[in-house]
């Protein structure tokens, strides 16, 4: 079922004791303060419904527990956490959540040691240790980038020599885990410490996880936190402007199980891919759409849609891998390999995120090939004018709707977008946070493709064409 | 000291001394206070100040070099371009309307779009602007990026009597194929000029394929991704060797000297027939976003004139400045100043007692941007 945000709120409103939760898959997570009841009060007529807490109180967990919230106790490595996840399941904790790099098996102790509970238990580890492609229904990691644009000391947007400003992203990596399955993906990184976090941040941090299909733990700074317990008008403003843009996300689940669109394949090894700022993130600031395919995943299937790929790791790749890539110039396709010797990340460590400038440099040897290959086609959708965003194009399995999402990572609404798209498209809608849907005109554009323009975007929207 | 005094100063105090013979043509000046208004409207009864455009334009191919200096993705507070350091979209359009109803047969707008030898159409789209509200504005409108060789087979040389830098440059065919070419500029300040106006705004009629950063040695590279920095600005390096190279390689490389010169250079090599300034909404302070300290500043005027050197006295006036500053003082502080040196090449006059403002007078269209 898909309702328009206002409804949905409407409908959280007039009904915040939910009596059901929906399954994992839908659960929307914070960070929470487990020592004041009333603060759950603040959840009501948001999309919120699960809770991280690495201390409660009993009254607390029995409000939650009523409020229809789902309650996880968080544990940090230093002992075994068995036994305390088994008190915390007695004491009306729904679920545990293992944040850091624990010994391995520590996660299947806890589990067999809940296993009468069935309680769920969610690892948070390092990127390098995600259990990509593996059973569990959520996946995550404490790390992340915080997205927004760039800022030097002086206070200029980071810019690029060719000008636009770069954009802190995590959506790169999130493809990467999202192409070994369909887990959802939680990300649990904080926001910056000693920084002033204006509300557009946590937007484009909330944002930047769900246009690619996955949930940021929603995490307040103290500042925020203890603004919002005070009732202060500001911070209930810029609570009010979260929870929409969670809504707009949360009331079109079907995004989540949309395929990426476009023409644009990067076969990348497992630890390349989790680095934030690599080569997806490099075609995504220039919105050429891409479809992730870990190496390790490559199939003559998994190519279906594309007619260009980029083979970075091809020294990772099995001599039958090759054969695919091999078999897909045969029939058209054109492949782009990393030059030869080229070798990108070799073993993720624990505490990386993001490439280094040794790395970045190597990646420039194939960056200004991939450019040159991209040139000015259109590989699915074009879009001008957003030098300021980030975009994530995904289709229906048939094809015939797509949909185009934004994100504004600038303090300023975005006037004047086009998006052209490959295909015949007869409607479009634009939707946005606010609730309000407003038709688009749909014209030819250039290769026998279909424009559109988007007159201004806020913080994010979504373009759907059939 | 008030507005009327200053100007007067001006007027009657040059600080350089005025090339006697260089032609003189009255300048246009509007208020027009922002862009929602009908600046059409305006523009028209600029044009008719300055004689009307048909006698112009009429059945002639019109070339409009656009001021849209450096990426699009680079934004001042994250402002559109159009009402900080580029010209606006709505100025473009209504002056398209304007040579389209005049009869013009064919609206090239053409700009070395920064970094790139792409479509110009994608350039402006990236810009925020409507290029099918363009392209509807006015019969024969077209589009060209003359930063390499576009739509062109050769590139066009242009000679320049008496140069100072180069003694030809090449450029893109469509300052050739027009009959008419006109620089449309925005008002504001420039770091290594000073002034950027309508005739340091054709600096960008050059190729960043054989001027700019990553031209080719021997032959031009048709894919350019850089600017002009060190080439031009700085002179480390010369450009492609199908193209003349310098008069004097050991002439000074402080851009503050080689700007100037070239621009006024290419004021004589490809003339101006028609200058229009857009003042509506600018930046001070510098050209662009990467200019540390640029603020947004609202003059709410717009210039035109049939002389690009007296349209920029003008324009310099109204700034504030006295057109015919010396180096070392405002706006000339590090550089030449353009206009004396346009001037000396008798490409116009910068004397103000000799160039008739129509419309709005120098006094109440002054705006100084360093309040």
């Amino acid at each position: 079922m898909t309702l328009r945000p206002a409804r949905w709120l409407a409908a959280l409103a007039a009904f915040p004791l939910l009596a059901s939760v929906p399954p994992p898959s839908g659960w929307v997570p914070a960070r929470w303060s487990g020592a004041n009841p009333k603060t759950l009060d603040l959840l009501s007529g948001t999309p919120i419904n699960c809770l991280l807490l690495e201390s409660y109180t009993p009254e607390f967990a029995g409000r939650a527990a009523d409020h229809g919230i789902v309650a996880l106790a968080v544990f940090k490595p230093g002992g075994d956490p068995s036994d305390p996840a088994r008190k915390a399941i007695r004491a009306g904790m729904q679920g545990i959540v293992l944040e850091g790099d624990f010994p391995k098996g520590t996660a299947a102790r806890v589990r067999d040691a809940l296993a009468d509970s069935h309680a769920l238990v969610i690892e948070l580890t390092s990127r390098a240790r995600m259990p990509v492609g593996g059973p569990d229904a959520i996946i995550g990691t404490y790390q992340g980038v915080w997205p927004g644009i760039q800022v030097l000391e002086n206070g200029a947007a980071k810019a690029a020599p060719s000008g636009s400003p770069w954009i802190d992203t995590n959506t790169g990596f999130i493809r990467s885990v999202r192409a070994w399955g369909l887990a959802a993906v939680w990300l649990g990184y904080r926001p910056p410490a000693h920084s002033v976090i204006t509300g557009e941040r946590y937007l484009e941090a909330i944002a930047d996880a769900e246009m690619a299909g996955a949930r940021w733990i929603v995490s307040l700074d103290g500042d925020l936190s203890s603004r919002l317990e005070r009732g202060d008008a500001a911070a209930l403003k810029d609570w009010r402007a979260m929870a929409q843009v969670l809504a707009f996300y949360e009331s079109h689940p079907e995004w989540r199980s949309l395929r990426p669109f476009g023409k644009l394949a990067v076969v990348q090894d497992r630890d390349d891919a989790l680095l934030s700022g690599g080569i997806l993130d490099m075609i995504a600031a220039k919105h050429t759409p891409v479809i992730a395919i870990p190496g390790q995943r490559l199939t003559a299937e998994s190519l279906r849609d594309a007619s260009m790929a980029v083979n970075v790791d091809a020294e990772a790749l099995t001599p039958e891998q090759r054969e695919i890539l091999k078999n897909f110039t045969r029939a058209g396709g054109t492949v782009l390999t990393a030059p030869p010797g080229w070798k990108g990340q070799s073993a993720l460590a624990a505490d990386q995120i993001t490439l280094d400038k040794a790395e970045l440099d190597r990646l420039n040897d194939i960056w200004h090939d991939v450019q040159t290959m991209i040139g000015h086609k259109n590989l699915g959708a074009r879009l001008f004018n957003v030098a300021s965003m980030l975009s994530n194009v995904l289709a229906t399995g048939d094809g015939k709707q797509v949909v185009v999402q934004l994100v504004n990572y600038s303090a300023y609404p975005i006037e004047n977008i086009t998006v052209q798209l490959l295909g015949t498209f007869k409607h479009a809608r634009l939707l946005t946070p606010d609730g309000a849907e407003k038709n688009l005109e749909v014209y030819p554009a250039e290769d026998g493709g279909s424009g559109v323009d988007l007159d201004r975007v806020s913080a994010c929207a979504a373009v759907r064409l059939d | 000291m008030t507005r009327r005094e200053w100007i007067a100063l001006v007027s009657t105090a040059p600080l350089l001394k005025a090339a006697a013979n260089a032609p003189a043509a009255p300048v246009a000046v509007s208020r027009c206070a922002s862009y929602n208004e009908d600046v059409t409207a305006r523009l028209a009864e600029m044009f008719d100040q300055l004689g009307g455009l048909d006698r112009l334009v009429r059945g002639k191919t019109v070339t409009i070099k656009l001021n849209m200096t450096g990426s699009p993705g680079l934004r001042v507070e994250g402002r559109p371009p159009g009402v900080t350091h580029y010209v606006h979209p709505k100025l473009v359009g209504a002056t398209a309307h304007l040579l389209g109803q005049a009869g013009a047969r064919r609206i090239r707008f053409v700009e070395s779009a920064w970094a790139t030898s792409g479509p110009l159409e994608d350039y402006l789209l990236d810009s925020g602007w409507n290029v099918r509200q363009l392209l509807a504005a006015a019969p024969g409108v077209e589009f060209e990026n003359t930063n390499a060789l576009g739509k062109g087979r050769k590139y066009s040389r242009f000679k320049v009597p008496g140069a100072y830098m180069f003694p030809a440059y090449d450029l893109n065919h469509a300052f050739e194929d027009t009959d008419v070419f006109v620089s449309m500029a925005k008002l504001k300040n420039h770091e290594t000029c000073g002034v950027t106006l309508s005739l340091k705004n054709c600096f960008g009629n050059l190729p960043a394929s054989i001027y700019g950063d990553d031209a080719g040695i021997d032959e031009p590279n048709e894919n350019p991704t850089s600017g002009r920095g060190k080439t031009m600005h700085a002179g480390e390096r010369q450009p492609s060797k199908s193209a003349p190279p310098e008069l004097n390689p050991k002439s000074s490389r402080e851009p503050g000297y080689r700007v100037p010169h070239i621009v006024a250079d290419l004021a004589k090599a490809r003339p101006i027939d028609l200058a229009i300034i857009d003042g509506v909404e600018s930046i001070a302070g510098g050209e662009g976003p990467w200019i540390k300290g640029v603020r947004p500043v609202k003059p709410g005027v717009l210039l035109a004139g049939l002389n690009p050197v007296c349209t920029d006295a003008v324009a310099t006036a109204v700034m504030g400045y006295n057109p015919r500053s010396p180096r070392g003082t405002a706006p000339f502080r590090t550089c030449d100043n353009t206009l004396a040196l346009a001037e000396a090449h008798g490409a116009g006059t910068a004397d103000l007692s000799r160039i008739e403002v129509r419309g709005l007078p120098i006094a109440e269209a002054l705006y100084r941007f360093e309040a």
